[in-house]
């Protein structure tokens, strides 16, 4: 009987040992692979004729492995699972695919026009030449490329671009509420021919002639065929809509879903690609496959990329260049030396308006000119900024288009390098601001003065720089201590104007914008037009709440003025207010993308004088005129 | 019991374990007194400084030079600029241009730099060169400049008169300076982490929060299981129904995840060290009540204890005066468990980034989790991580070590 | 059998309300978090909507769809409905992925990561204990301390050291993922293989744990065993060593196989460490994940499939227990 037991306790154990040692049945795991359909969509849409030119389609992933040579790995867009492949949405949370922004990701979706941060140009994708504008500036005219057509083998035409809109406005998508202040529609003339025109005021000039040239690389064409599909099958409701998986979308650009699970995310390129005709690029980009790993944290990315396992990255590589100096790895950035990459974006730490003290400008100015951003720059972001010293501050980024549209001479008594501690001292002593009773920190009125900086926790560079904040608040006398709520608390509370005073959010960190068509107009006016002042779900700016009527008469003014010398007047004058009345303060600059690549398997990346002309921008090859850099990568052992 | 206080040191690992951790112990107390630094202080501009010795450059330029003539001197410049695999990339680029491998002879310094200098180009594309390659040619070429130059360096001063360069010194090959004769050195035996903070200060002062953490930690959770193991062991019936249940709960429910969820749900605002360990207590009491319940449930029916019962004295005298100082020992050893364990969750915690604020007192865990956000393991830096790991482990092993120890004075059977 | 029925019906009965406790439990607790994910929901989906209404409208229609605006009661009932028809709910986080998919699809990585880890590390920990305490002498003064030392190592400490000495420095292991980072899940050798290579890092990292703290269990309880007095008595009796041990270690693992049990139920928490490291897919991270976004089903379920995991191997490991340990079964009836 014992034995009985014994032998019983063993079978059990050996189950358990065998059930839980065997791999994961394939089937398993493949579930989460779809098999991607054949495209046939003839039976919803009459209107179109779909020519039943086969589409490629991908079988079954019979390959086991990338052929490591014909596949270009990222890493730092892709963070979390793919969701949907649906380019109405903002919640795919599928970086590498439906990305739009101002340098839009074209890798499978497509622009009109792509926007080159270098030489802040638009170039020609899916239009034909240049677009132009009539003379009373009050519309657009573009043609489409013949050549263009989508995956389906239809041709892209003028009425996809209106379509496109039309849907953004009746379903509410990020793109058309952004721009429908702007846009007042979009009209196929011809099926080459799109018109755009404009909003206009009460004096019949366009609203914002900025803005609407920049929706033309901003926002992607979809077909009309697939958006007509996609709203029979949700019935026109929009949040429906706009959630949809989509995996059955048609798009028009080189790459397309391959393979996507919890692990990887693949693109396999599609060699009927309408580009590669000798009116766009002339042939197909290099590698075969984009793929990009899920890596849980930026550490676990940076192995991968010091291992070769990663082409091209993303993310925040601290101390990159310790990979090559040190280690002697193949690993480059576009500029080889300090700051490493292009700056495009100024992150800001912004002040409460309504916290106590925060209104007197003496407070204001002595914590931001005690501020030591030498250690920011060479702690938090191990130098891939470009510092006070070498770009002064101002609202534009260190791009030399931005640099020159303001007037550096008239504005450089108003300019800090920061570590001012004895200035700072001397501001507040001058303001009546000081230590009354003994307790090392200031008082305002009799009040201590007391502040809490704050950013999201997790994102590291932004926490070191704030520790360096709260300190410099140490050194002039103002308590400043440090508070790092998570990411879903702290962007309701800072979006939310009725909850934010009484939060305790005194000074803290945001974004700006980066590189863009609209630059550096689009970030001034989101960081100081009060427009966005004191405003609920406050995604665009401000959150400070200042308010500024001369700064606000010169924004509206800027996107109307076309005399440079009006231009750069006006620039110089919003620096000077900006730099005056500090309602905010730039802690470092940051890349518009980070941008690292290894060349153990592929060169030909983009870095600083390699030639191209127009010149590739270190946009990790994807995003705006970046892409061209697909079409010039080579293998290093062919 | 001073008996049995003499068994617990004349046992060799619980004296071991103990001598351990009261090193560990005393480092935290007595080296903030020697050592007044704010250990949260940045003071490095610039991440992950190797550990070392730091002299001003400043101050040992303007301290006494003594002159010492060494005949490796020259040869250990050279090498720290030009390293073998520094030549051999020199010989590789030279061939490429053209010259015979024949003429190149990588040991003969002179020869090869004057080679290189004569032929260099650096906007020459050589087939197959990646670009990291070309940049690595150009910062080499950078770095030799001068190489072997036996001139000495002139210190200049900004003239605020005529805004010319005076020469106020000359620095030749020969001149040292005596360490000790440097007003401003900084010894950082475990260089800088990423915030620019020393680290081995840093260390102390996180050592002794998580010990602090950990001891609170430790005696919540010994306290209530204590409390909870004897009423549900001595009362029995159902007393010991209902604690049993809710010790059953808290078994099934993965207490790394309910920390989680408590970690997460009082916000960064109040989670301070000190609620961090309470945290900690209140989920992680569980085994000691199994433990302490099972060891009573075998004393109560003990003749003693009958007796008392007999006596007519109340439970809470019972409990506290025949129960509790036999399983004392045992509740002791139970307490440095916890306690170790505490610090581990904390250190588990920390690591993803729900531990206590990072800015008013450094954790071990909050070390580790900062090396490991900007990369240390990565890029080599082992300073950042390595020696909080060892600590970590160091307290556990100690407090083990003496667990063991205790565990071998009182049952006997165990002894080796 | 007759005290079996009692024992049996005892254990089923606890077993049962443990089960319901547990169950009211997953679901209240997530809850109970600050926040409202709702809103952080909206708030991602609205980003930029300039108009007040129109981000309500939205809010509203998302509070519907998932039923928080309902009473708790409410909630509950459709949730007990749902679960029963082996629906999770639609997670938060990654919406509009229903969360029964994103668990199926991690919680394999987690089941074989950790189930082998710890049945090996229980067998090879179990087993050097055992001989550790019958062959005394010099592998034990050896084990013990090395045990000891290993078995307290702070399991990221663990994750990280093998990462940076196995992965990065030598080389021999890959640093990252659950299979090779070219190649896609298919039926073949190739990725078999893929698969157990990248399994060793973490794997070890977890055994080499557990193996130290079972060594430790037990080697007291078989020096427990070896001592008494049965034992004395048998080898007096001249009865074979090989058949005592049979009876020492069948003794000693008694309660070795209860600790065996709660390891199940530290199982997700343990891998999560790993899988952060490692960047190794798996339920411990996904979890993390819903919590940070407040993702409700996802955390109910997540706790919900773990507390069955152990619930269940609880019971089963004490009835295995009421057949092996006749002791038990004359406790019962005290």
């Amino acid at each position: 009987m014992k034995r009985l037991y014994f032998v019983i306790t063993m079978f059990m154990v050996m189950a358990m040992v065998l059930g839980a040692c065997a791999t994961p049945t394939p089937e398993t795991i493949i579930q989460t692979v779809e098999v991607p359909k054949e495209v046939i969509q003839t039976v919803e849409v009459p209107v179109e004729v779909i020519k039943t030119v086969e589409v490629q389609v991908t079988a079954e992933p019979s390959t086991e492995t990338f052929p490591r040579n014909e596949t270009l790995y990222f890493n730092g867009q892709q963070w979390g699972s793919v969701v949907c492949w649906n380019p109405y949405s903002s919640n795919c949370n599928n970086a590498m695919a439906i990305t739009a922004q101002d340098s839009s990701r074209v890798t499978m979706f497509e622009t009109p026009y792509l926007y080159n941060m270098l030489d802040g140009k638009v170039y020609p994708l899916l239009a034909n030449g240049d677009y132009t504008w009539n003379d009373a500036h009050t519309e657009i005219t573009f043609k489409i490329k013949p050549a263009a057509h989508w995956s389906d083998g239809t041709p892209v035409t003028a009425d996809d671009v209106a379509y496109t809109w039309a849907s953004n406005i009746k379903y509410e998508t990020n793109a058309g509420v952004n721009y429908k202040d702007y846009i007042d529609s979009i009209t196929a003339v011809d099926p080459q021919t799109v018109l755009v025109k404009s909003k206009l005021d009460a004096n019949g000039k366009t609203v914002n002639p900025l803005m609407v040239a920049a929706y033309l690389s901003s926002n992607y064409v979809i077909q009309k065929a697939w958006t007509q599909t996609l709203e029979a099958r949700t019935g026109g409701d929009a949040t429906a809509f706009k959630a949809d998986a989509a995996e059955d979308v048609v798009w028009s650009g080189p790459y397309h879903k391959f393979f996507a699970d919890d692990t990887k995310v693949v693109y396999v390129r599609d060699d009927n690609y309408w580009g590669q005709d000798a009116s766009m690029w002339g042939k197909l980009p290099a590698p075969k496959y984009l793929a990009h790993v899920i890596y849980k944290d930026n550490a676990a990315g940076s192995v991968a990329l010091a291992q070769g396992e990663v082409d091209v990255s993303q993310q925040f590589n601290s101390n990159v260049q310790i990979l090559w100096l040190n280690y002697g790895l193949p690993v480059s950035t576009y500029l080889p030396d300090p700051p490493y990459g292009i700056g495009a974006s100024l992150p800001t730490a912004f002040y409460n308006q309504k916290s106590y003290g925060l209104d007197q400008l003496a407070v204001r100015k002595a914590i931001a000119i005690a501020v030591d951003y030498d250690t920011i720059i060479a702690n938090a972001m191990t130098n891939q900024s470009a510092t006070f010293a070498q770009v002064p501050r101002s609202l534009m980024n260190p791009t030399p288009g931005e640099q020159a549209l303001y007037d550096h001479a008239a504005v450089a008594d108003l300019q800090w390098t920061g570590k001012d501690i004895e200035g700072a001292k001397k501001l507040l002593d001058d303001a009546g601001i000081k230590d009354t009773d003994g307790d090392g920190w200031r008082e305002y009125n009799g009040k201590k003065l007391s502040y809490v900086a704050t950013c999201p926790n997790g994102w590291s560079d932004w926490q070191a720089a704030i520790e360096v904040v709260a300190a410099a608040g140490k050194d002039i006398g103002i308590e400043i201590t440090t508070n790092y709520p998570e990411w879903a608390v702290y962007q309701t509370v800072v979006t939310d104007w009725q909850a934010l005073p009484d939060t305790g959010y005194d000074i803290f960190m945001m974004w700006s914008d980066g590189a863009g068509p609209t630059q550096p107009w689009g970030r001034i006016r989101h960081l100081i037009s009060s427009e966005f002042a004191e405003t609920q779900n406050n995604w665009n700016g401000n959150w400070g709440g200042y308010k500024n009527p001369a700064a606000d008469e010169i924004i509206q003014a800027i996107p109307g003025e076309t005399d440079p010398a009006k231009l750069k007047a006006a620039y110089t004058d919003l620096v000077k207010i900006y730099l005056t009345d500090i309602p905010s303060f730039t802690l470092m600059y940051r890349p518009q993308s980070f941008h690292a690549v290894n060349e153990s398997v592929w060169t030909g990346f983009p870095h600083q004088d390699d030639g191209t002309n127009p010149p590739v921008p270190p946009l990790d090859l994807t995003d705006g005129w970046s892409i061209a850099g697909l079409y010039n990568l080579t293998l290093v052992n062919p | 019991m001073k008996h049995t206080i003499q068994q617990v040191f004349r046992s060799g690992k619980f004296l071991f374990g103990f001598i351990v951790f009261m090193t560990l112990l005393l480092i935290t107390i007595v080296y903030p007194l020697i050592i007044r630094n704010a250990p949260l202080q940045i003071i490095g501009q610039g991440t992950f400084f190797p550990p070392g010795i730091y002299v001003n450059v400043y101050d040992s330029i303007g301290s006494p030079p003594y002159t010492l003539n060494l005949t490796d001197a020259a040869a250990n410049r050279i090498a720290s600029k030009l390293s073998n695999e520094d030549r051999l990339a020199m010989q590789e680029w030279l061939v490429a241009d053209g010259i015979s491998e024949s003429q190149i002879d990588i040991s003969d310094t002179k020869t090869l730099l004057d080679q290189w200098e004569n032929n260099y180009d650096p906007t020459l594309n050589i087939a197959g060169m990646t670009l990291a390659k070309k940049r690595y040619y150009q910062r080499l070429n950078a770095s030799l400049k001068g190489i072997l130059s036996t001139e000495g360096a002139i210190i200049a001063t900004n003239n605020p008169q005529t805004g010319a360069l005076d020469e106020t010194d000359t620095v030749t090959q020969s001149d040292y300076v005596n360490i000790n004769q440097v007003p401003n050195v900084r010894v950082l035996p475990l260089g800088t982490d990423n915030f620019g903070r020393d680290v081995l200060t840093e260390l102390v002062s996180a050592l002794a929060t998580s010990l602090k953490i950990g001891f609170v930690a430790g005696t919540v959770a010994t306290l209530i299981g204590l409390t909870l193991g004897l009423l549900a062991g001595y009362i029995g019936g159902l007393v010991d129904d209902i604690i049993m249940f809710i010790t059953n709960i808290f078994t099934i429910i993965p207490t790394f995840v309910l920390l989680i969820l408590i970690s997460y749900s009082i916000g960064q605002e109040h989670r301070g060290a000190f609620t961090i360990a309470v945290v900690i207590g209140l989920t992680s009491w569980v085994w000691t009540t199994r433990a302490v319940r099972a060891q009573v449930v075998s004393l109560r029916n003990r003749d003693h204890v009958n007796l008392s019962k007999l006596s007519g004295h109340s439970i809470v005298h019972i409990i506290v005066a025949d129960i509790l100082p036999y399983i004392a020992s045992y509740v002791v050893m139970a307490l440095i468990l916890q306690i170790s364990s505490g610090i581990l969750a904390e250190a588990g915690l920390s690591i993803l980034g729900l531990g206590p604020k990072t800015t008013e007192v450094p954790t071990l865990g909050l070390m580790m989790n900062w090396a490991m956000i900007y990369q240390a393991h990565v890029l080599g830096k082992w300073w950042a991580y390595f020696p909080v790991i060892v600590t970590i482990a160091l307290i556990t092993f100690s407090m083990n070590l003496m667990n063991t120890g205790l565990d071998q004075v009182f049952n006997p059977a165990l002894r080796d | 059998m007759k005290g079996y029925r009692k024992y049996f019906l005892n254990k089923m009965v606890w077993f049962l309300i443990t089960l319901v406790c547990a169950f009211i439990l997953n679901f209240i607790l997530p809850r109970l978090m600050p926040g409202d994910p709702v809103a952080v929901i909206t708030q991602r989906v609205t980003q930029g909507m300039q108009s007040q209404s129109g981000v309500q409208a939205v809010y509203n229609q998302y509070a519907e769809l998932f039923g928080t605006k309902k009473p708790m009661l409410e909630q509950f009932i459709l949730y007990m409905k749902n679960v029963a028809q082996g629906n999770f709910g639609i997670s938060f986080s990654q919406y509009p992925r229903p969360v029964a998919d994103i668990i199926a699809s991690s919680i394999w990585w987690t089941v074989c990561l950790q189930f082998p880890a710890i049945i090996v590390g229980w067998l090879i920990g179990n087993t050097l204990g055992a001989l550790a305490a019958y062959l005394k002498k010099g592998f034990d003064k050896v084990l013990m301390p090395v045990s000891i030392f290993v078995s307290n190592f702070p399991a990221f400490g663990m994750a990280v050291i093998l990462l940076v000495i196995f992965g990065v420095g030598l080389k021999w292991f890959p640093t990252s993922g659950g299979y090779g980072f070219d190649m896609i899940p298919n039926v073949s050798w190739k990725f078999m293989w893929s698969v157990i290579v990248h399994y060793q890092l973490p794997f070890w990292s977890i055994v080499l744990i557990a193996i130290g703290g079972q060594a430790i269990g037990m080697r007291s309880m078989s020096i427990y065993e070896l001592n008494a007095d049965y034992v004395k008595y048998s080898r007096f009796m001249g009865i074979k060593d090989r058949k005592i041990i049979g009876y020492v270690f069948r003794n000693a693992m008694l309660p070795q196989v209860t600790g065996l049990a709660l390891s199940i139920g530290t199982m997700v928490g343990g891998a999560l460490v790993a899988e952060i490291i490692f960047s190794y897919p798996g339920l411990g991270f996904t979890m993390l994940n819903g919590v940070m976004g407040q993702d409700y089903p996802l955390i109910s379920a997540a706790t919900l499939i773990v507390t069955l995991m152990v619930l269940s191997a609880t019971f089963l490991i004490e009835i295995l227990y009421g057949f092996i340990d006749p002791r038990i079964k004359a406790a019962q009836s005290d």
